[in-house]
């Protein structure tokens, strides 16, 4: 049985590409729609999670999405986290177009087995 | 358990360049996305350390829940000392995000909850005539596994705060 170590750089880049392609898929090419809003971050993170669980890793999965329609006005995140640096991790898409940017930060936390 | 600080703070603004991708795609002409990648401290040196191996505690769930409702309090502490009299100013907020997280953290690990991992996110942004949207889904044990969220308006801004809990079995 393949042995899996949490801390290896190799499951970075595969958490990377997911929220990004989920992104494009359905919120691509659309202006910011104040009526539709609510359903895209649920499809973006439901989405995210769904292929993020798809990868059979051994973990358990904290997905958040912000959408802000583009006004010139600014936003901040940070994030502060207790967990073990060996087996757990976290990753940042930021995305934006024409009328809106959308920020979705995954956290992934080991489950012990 | 080895602690983490893990900080990032990432700023939009209309005209501003976004600082330290590791990798930018256009996609289409009217779309740009970067994916910042978090470099945690301890992974240079300790790329060579396997996770540790534990041994069964034969535990069935937590001794002790999260106490969901003092965090919210701590929150709403936090937050409205901290902003109360603030007006939205780029770099005052940039600072103020990394230290309001810092801060949380440190309440909530006081609490003293065992076997407990925390994630808190802050998010500041000005008020504008924007709307937004903030959402969250998460994959954990409904029964062990909680959050706790607060939101502060001012005048000029607004702060999100999100405390994730998840139980290490």
């Amino acid at each position: 049985m393949e042995e899996y170590h949490s801390g290896d750089e190799s499951w970075h880049p595969l958490i990377l590409r997911l929220p990004l392609q989920c992104i494009e898929g359905i919120i691509g090419g659309m202006d910011y729609n104040q009526n539709k809003v609510n359903q895209w971050t649920a499809s973006i993170v439901e989405h995210s999670l769904t292929t993020l669980v798809k990868q059979g890793k051994h973990f358990k999965y904290i997905v958040n999405c912000a959408i802000m329609q583009k006004s010139g006005a600014g936003l901040h995140t940070a994030s502060s986290c207790y967990w073990d640096i060996t087996t757990d991790g976290s990753c940042t898409v930021r995305w934006e177009n024409r009328t809106m940017y959308c920020v979705v930060s995954v956290f992934a936390v080991a489950v012990s087995l | 358990m080895l602690e983490l600080k893990c900080l990032f703070s990432c700023y939009l603004f209309a005209c501003s360049i976004i600082r330290a991708p590791l990798i930018c795609l256009a996609l289409r002409p009217s779309s740009i996305s970067t994916v910042s990648y978090i470099d945690e401290p301890g992974q240079h040196d300790d790329n060579q350390r396997h996770a540790v191996q534990m041994e069964n505690t034969y535990q069935l769930g937590p001794v002790k829940r999260f106490p969901a409702m003092a965090v919210n309090n701590i929150l709403k502490d936090v937050l409205t000392s901290y902003l109360q009299e603030e007006k939205y100013e780029a770099e005052l907020c940039r600072q103020m995000t990394k230290t309001i997280s810092e801060v949380i953290k440190a309440r909530v690990k006081d609490l003293m909850i065992p076997r407990y991992k925390i994630i808190v996110l802050i998010s500041i942004g000005q008020l504008s005539e924007q709307n937004m949207r903030f959402g969250s889904r998460c994959l954990w044990d409904a029964g062990s596994d909680t959050f706790s969220s607060y939101t502060f308006k001012n005048s000029s801004l607004f702060a999100v705060a999100n405390v994730y809990a998840v139980y290490y079995e």
